[in-house]
């Protein structure tokens, strides 16, 4: 009998991107934003609700000395007494910062899966890069790349995994600003303390997180019987179970537990929380993170 | 052999393999068995849930002990243990004297008389002692003087069962002979078990040997049966059987009829009632069958005994019975028919002529090929009848013809007689004759008829003459007291002719009322040659040449060299000895069959035997020592299975297994091993239950569901048939709710909605039109499906057969595999010529003018039964033959063409995307439907001039 489970080599960034596109494709441009945002607000930029630079008319005043000529709005002057300017609404992209866990455990892909955790973590992230760089997001990838406001920021995020490569563990959340938003596709499987620990270190700098929690069916279902030895990917440690079918409920358990406590963390942080199986599309996640996330920035973009 | 023991080892040095017992059980203990490894990054999680580290780095004791076992029981079996090995039997010092009995009750366990024999000699010549032995079936030759030990073993080697009684007298002589004036013998006597006529001769001259030391070896008489006769009789074949008298059980065999290649034409159960010696089995099978039975046997008996060979008398003749007045059943003493059927009956068939044409009833009766035709009184034969007889007879047909009145008076040449007759009759006694009416002489002894005796009071009271010629007295069979012939016989060609020279009811003679005239009727049939032949007519004491014998096991061989001719006396059963042993004798064409057993023959147990010195009684026995090989490989094969199951368990195989058979999707494998076990469980213990299922499931395929029924008849519907593939099935579903809305919306039949039939088990009865696409990939229907679609073309049903890939207009000529398909199907329907429709055929007008029947494609003709030409039609504008054409064929794929979906949408785009494409072919379904409904309706023009002149006004 083959083992259920196995770890295979890592995704190359390129064809990862490529599954991205394919997924990106089967979400229309911000399709959960556009039933939120009203028709006013063009969708990803998002209009701050005062005046300032940007593309869209906010109001006309009254011209006062020592403005720029160049702004009065002669149209509407020619139609009394009075000078006005024209005022924009002011617009600001946001920051979001995805990452994708690259430890070794994500290498893992059991049978009943059709790609590993890395693999669907790296599409994940990258569809979302595809998505938010459309709607003119900045997007950065702790670690690896500063934030940057491109259309094709998805290539980039590749390209740079490529290149640079990325080092395993939680991301370096020295450049991460305030009011930036991340993204953080990972099996968290690593002690809930020290995950915790992260997150809350974050969230004191302002980040506002979420959280994709990887698993594999296997991971959660736990489908062996009989005697077992498994072995970790990470630490490479070894434990012998004699009748594995004897531990399929305390381990759906406690793996269920693990699950909560992060739930909970995010729950109280205001973050977003999802539960994602390899066994499913990446685009229900997608679509998940993306309502979540733009949701989001609408929320944080009314904050100001 | 370990002496002593009742528990002995061939090879006991592999004993000493036990002591690697202890090293098995040091490896067993020290290797589990290997943990299945699986990559788990979890295992953090998992080790929090896993308390206690489990480390049974050694295997359970339990499984220790059964591979223990296992070892040892592979151990044991290899050295051949034996339990109550046979021990020794001889005592004494002097030579020892085996008689053997190998008569035909030896033949079954000949075997273990072998063994046992041999074994005996082995004791011998471990002892030195020299051998004498006599074997009770073999003739004089057999020498029964003392020899060495291994000489005698080559002797027992060589001998076999013979198919013949024993004679132990002549072995107990030879014996006492060869060991007379030597020291005390060691007397064992192999026996079967059975009494011979002089075996108390035997012991009495055994006993004169003084013996130190008697053994009788008897075998359990339960399996011997001998079939003692074969009566083929009117209704049933009756065989008889016996068995050694004493046994108080019951017992029941089978008894086979074999014909002559040894296939099998039908058993018989033979069951002997308790206390019971004798049993019948009664064959229950058609005389033609029973004709060519050459053979009959017990089941598993492999003796002479148990076979009864039969020949050419067993058969039972088929008697045609001619008669010139066949109308006289009023009085039926007076028929001339009435006595021969009497006296034929219980012997022979009985085939009377049918009408009273002779022309037409004799070949008619001669096609049936009966082995005797009678004709009673019959003068002058129809030219036809004659020649056909004449042919009869010489083909190796018997005659049998009766005088009376008619063929006095018959004045021509008759060539069907056997002499030449006088004309008139000779009348003796009576008013106007001194002569007084004449007994018969006793039959000569060189007669067929020698051995009947023939009362005194039969009296022959007017006869036909026969002209004096040479050869007259050799013709003769049997003749009155004043040397005038009365029967006589003539043989012509292969066949042979006998007449009676009296009439064969009583008013010429009384003949017919004695128990004599049954006797040489049935002496006449039984010379007859089954079906139509002459086993010869020569007169008795023939002398046959041995052609088959059967072997001491009961099988036919050629036979040896000391077996002689036989010479057969009339009406005797001939002796069976070595020189005659049972068997075939004769030739190939014609035999006689020489049995073993008389029908009066009994069988009885050896009576107690008194040899002058204590008996000691014994079986033969092979039985009692038990191998205990066998059984100890199969322990351990049992062993290794439950350690096999065990180690599935420990591993958690058992668990997969469960998993997988309720998780369904991964489920196949697991399933089919627990399909395989059960299905080879099921066919092993539950064959008949299930053949009894599928009887009882039989019947219903045919039944009609009564709600379907009433469904499919409510209203019309169209229909077609489900090739079993689901896409093409909806296509099809969908194409005629098309057709079927589009009927409705335009004709004034309103069809109900379309209904898929199963051509192999749903009623096609009830639709005029069944729309078939042809799928290669579809699976073929069934011969008994194809069928019902034959009979339901036959009944005036139409099938549209559709080979949906336009393949039929392909320029290559290349047969696609749609194509093939529709061949294999039409291969085994009867099929009319066919024809491209016809620009005049009243489907271009049933509904719609039509010219053409588009459907997706338009490449296709539509091909319909081929109209017979009609030359006066030819002004007419449309023909329509005399029915409905039972079969349409396209390959314009109707069907999706006209498919529309809930809402009305069309389906399938057709090639031409004019929107007229689309009309046309649902014209092209309309037309179709009328054209079935209809038939030739729209054909019949006759009225047309005074329709169109109504509508002028």
């Amino acid at each position: 009998m083959p083992p259920i489970g196995q770890t295979v080599s890592p995704t190359p960034s390129r064809d990862a991107l490529k599954r991205a596109r394919q997924r990106a494709a089967l979400l229309p441009d911000l399709l959960v934003e556009a039933q939120r945002v009203v028709s006013s607000t063009i969708s990803g930029w998002h209009g701050r609700r005062r005046r300032g630079a940007g593309e869209n008319f906010w109001q006309f005043r009254p011209f006062v000395d020592g403005e720029s000529v160049a702004r009065i709005d002669w149209r509407r002057s020619a139609r009394d007494d009075h000078v006005y300017l024209r005022d924009q609404e002011w617009e600001a992209a946001q920051t979001v910062w995805l990452w994708a866990d690259a430890s070794p455990s994500m290498l893992y892909q059991s049978r009943g899966a059709s790609v590993s955790k890395e693999s669907r973590a790296l599409v994940i992230v990258l569809a979302l890069a595809e998505l938010l760089a459309r709607s003119g997001e900045r997007i950065g990838y702790p670690g690896v790349m500063d934030p940057v406001i491109s259309r094709n920021a998805a290539e980039k995020i590749a390209a740079a995994l490529m290149t640079i490569g990325q080092k395993p563990g939680f991301p370096p959340d020295d450049r991460l600003q305030r009011f930036s938003e991340i993204v953080l596709v990972s099996d968290f499987l690593d002690p809930v303390d020290e995950v915790l620990g992260h997150m809350e270190r974050l969230a004191r700098r302002g980040v506002r997180g979420h959280l994709v929690a990887l698993a594999d069916p296997a991971e959660e279902t736990f489908p062996y019987a009989g005697r077992t030895e498994f072995r970790d990917p990470e630490t490479g440690a070894r434990l012998t179970a004699g009748r594995a079918e004897t531990l399929t409920e305390d381990y759906r358990r406690v793996f269920a537990a693990h699950r909560e406590a992060l739930a909970d963390t995010c729950r109280k942080l205001d973050w977003g929380f999802l539960a994602h199986r390899t066994d499913r599309l990446a685009s229900e996640a997608l679509v998940a993170v993306h309502a979540r996330l733009a949701g989001g920035l609408h929320a944080s973009g009314r904050r100001i | 052999m370990m002496g002593g023991l009742s528990l002995s080892f061939g090879a006991p040095l592999v004993l000493f393999g036990l002591l690697a017992l202890p090293a098995i059980w040091w490896l067993l203990r020290l290797t589990p068995p290997k943990p299945q490894t699986e990559t788990f990054p979890p295992l953090a999680i998992l080790r929090s849930v896993l308390k206690t580290e489990e480390t049974p780095q050694k295997t359970p004791w339990w499984l220790v002990l059964l591979r223990l076992l296992l070892a040892a029981a592979v151990i044991f079996a290899l050295a051949a243990p034996t339990l109550n090995p046979r021990d020794s039997i001889l005592s004494g010092s002097g030579p020892l004297a085996l008689m053997i009995d190998n008569g035909w009750a030896s033949g079954p366990d000949w075997d273990d008389r072998q063994a046992t024999a041999e074994a005996l000699i082995g004791e011998a010549k471990d002892a030195g002692r020299p051998v004498a032995l006599a074997f009770t079936a073999e003739g004089s030759s057999d020498d029964a003087t003392p020899a060495e030990a291994d000489e005698a073993l080559v002797r027992l080697r060589a001998a076999e069962p013979r198919p013949i009684p024993t004679d132990r007298a002549a072995a107990a002589t030879r014996l006492s002979t060869a060991l007379s004036g030597g020291a005390q013998p060691s007397l064992v006597l192999l026996t079967d078990g059975l009494d011979s006529p002089r075996t108390d001769d035997a012991l009495q001259t055994l006993a004169g040997l003084s013996p130190e030391q008697a053994v009788v070896y008897r075998p359990p008489l339960d399996g011997v049966v001998g079939l003692t006769s074969a009566d083929n009789s009117t209704e049933a074949l009756v065989v008889q059987a016996v068995r050694p008298e004493g046994s108080s059980q019951g017992a029941s065999f089978t008894v086979h009829a074999l014909d002559e290649q040894g296939r099998e034409l039908g058993h018989a159960p033979l069951d002997f009632a308790a206390n019971a010696s004798t049993a019948e089995a009664r064959f229950d099978v058609p005389v033609e069958l029973r004709n060519d039975i050459a053979r009959l046997q017990v089941e598993d008996g492999l003796s002479a005994g148990a076979v009864r060979l039969v020949d050419d008398s067993f058969r039972r003749r088929r008697v045609a019975l001619i008669s010139g007045e066949s109308s006289d059943l009023a009085q039926p003493l007076l028929s001339p028919l009435y006595y021969i059927t009497r006296a034929l009956q219980p012997f022979a068939d009985l085939d009377p002529a049918k009408s009273a044409d002779l022309a037409t009833s004799v070949p008619e009766l001669l096609q049936r090929h009966p082995s005797v035709v009678v004709l009673a009184d019959i003068g002058v034969l129809p030219q036809a009848a004659s020649e056909a007889l004449q042919a009869y007879v010489e083909n190796g047909g018997t005659l049998l013809r009766f005088a009376g009145p008619r063929l006095a008076a018959q004045t021509g040449e008759d060539k069907l007689v056997p002499v030449r007759l006088r004309r008139g009759e000779r009348q003796l006694g009576g008013a106007l004759s001194w002569a007084e009416p004449q007994h018969v002489a006793p039959m000569a002894a060189s007669s067929p008829f020698a051995g009947i005796a023939i009362p005194d009071d039969v009296t022959v009271s007017r006869q036909v003459l026969a002209e004096p010629s040479s050869d007259l007295s050799e013709k003769t069979w049997a003749s009155l007291a004043d040397g005038t012939p009365l029967v006589t016989a003539e043989t012509v060609g292969a066949g042979s002719i006998v007449l009676f020279h009296v009439t064969a009811e009583a008013t010429w003679s009384n003949l017919p009322l004695s128990g004599a005239f049954v006797g040489m009727l049935r002496r006449v049939v039984s010379l007859s040659r089954a079906g139509g032949g002459n086993a010869g007519s020569e007169a008795g004491g023939r002398t046959l040449p041995p052609y088959r014998v059967l072997d001491g096991r009961g099988r036919l061989t050629t036979p040896g060299p000391d077996v002689e001719p036989l010479t057969v006396g009339a009406g005797e059963a001939p002796a069976v000895g070595r020189a005659h042993p049972p068997g075939l004798y004769g030739t190939e064409d014609g035999y006689a069959a020489v049995n073993l057993l008389s029908p009066d023959a009994t069988l009885r147990p050896l009576p107690d035997v008194d040899l002058g010195a204590p008996v000691e009684a014994r079986g033969y026995g092979r039985s009692e020592s038990l191998d205990l090989m066998p059984w100890l490989f199969s322990l351990a094969l049992i062993l290794f299975a439950l350690d096999a199951l065990a180690l599935l368990a420990l591993n958690g195989g058992l668990a997969r297994l469960r998993r997988r058979l309720s998780g369904g999707s991964g489920a196949a494998a697991g399933l089919s091993v627990v399909l395989l076990s059960v299905l080879v469980v099921a066919t092993l213990m539950a064959s008949p239950v299930n053949a009894q299922q599928m009887n009882d499931s039989a019947p219903q395929a045919g039944r009609l569901d009564v709600d379907q029924a009433i469904e499919a008849t409510r209203t019309t519907h169209l229909a077609y048939v489900e090739t079993g593939e689901d896409a093409v099935d909806e296509i099809s579903r969908a194409g005629l709710e098309g057709l079927t809305r589009y009927i409705a919306a335009k004709t004034s039949l309103e069809p109900g909605h379309p209904i898929g039939v199963d051509i192999a088990a749903d009623e096609l009865a009830f639709y005029p039109l069944l729309y078939w696409p042809i799928e290669a990939s579809a699976p073929m229907p069934d011969a008994a499906a194809i069928s019902r679609v034959d009979a339901y073309m036959k009944n005036g049903g139409t099938v549209l057969f559709d080979i949906h890939d336009d393949a039929l207009t392909d320029l290559s000529g290349a047969v696609s595999p749609a194509q093939k398909r529709l061949r294999n199907i039409l291969a085994d329907l009867d099929i009319p010529p066919l024809e491209p429709v016809p620009p005049d055929h009243v489907l271009t007008k049933s509904f719609y003018m039509m010219e053409r029947f588009p459907g997706r494609h338009s490449g296709s003709e539509l091909w319909v039964e081929a109209l017979a030409a009609d030359p006066e039609g030819a002004a007419r504008p449309a023909r329509g033959g005399d029915g409905v054409s039972s079969l349409m064929i396209t390959s314009n794929d109707f069907a999706s063409a006209w498919a529309i979906d809930d809402s009305g949408q069309f389906l399938y785009p057709t090639d031409n995307a004019d929107p007229r494409e689309r009309e046309l072919a649902y014209r092209a379904g309309v037309n179709i439907m009328m054209y079935v409904l209809t038939g030739n309706y729209k054909a019949d023009q006759v009225h047309l001039p005074a329709l169109l002149e109504r509508l002028g006004q």
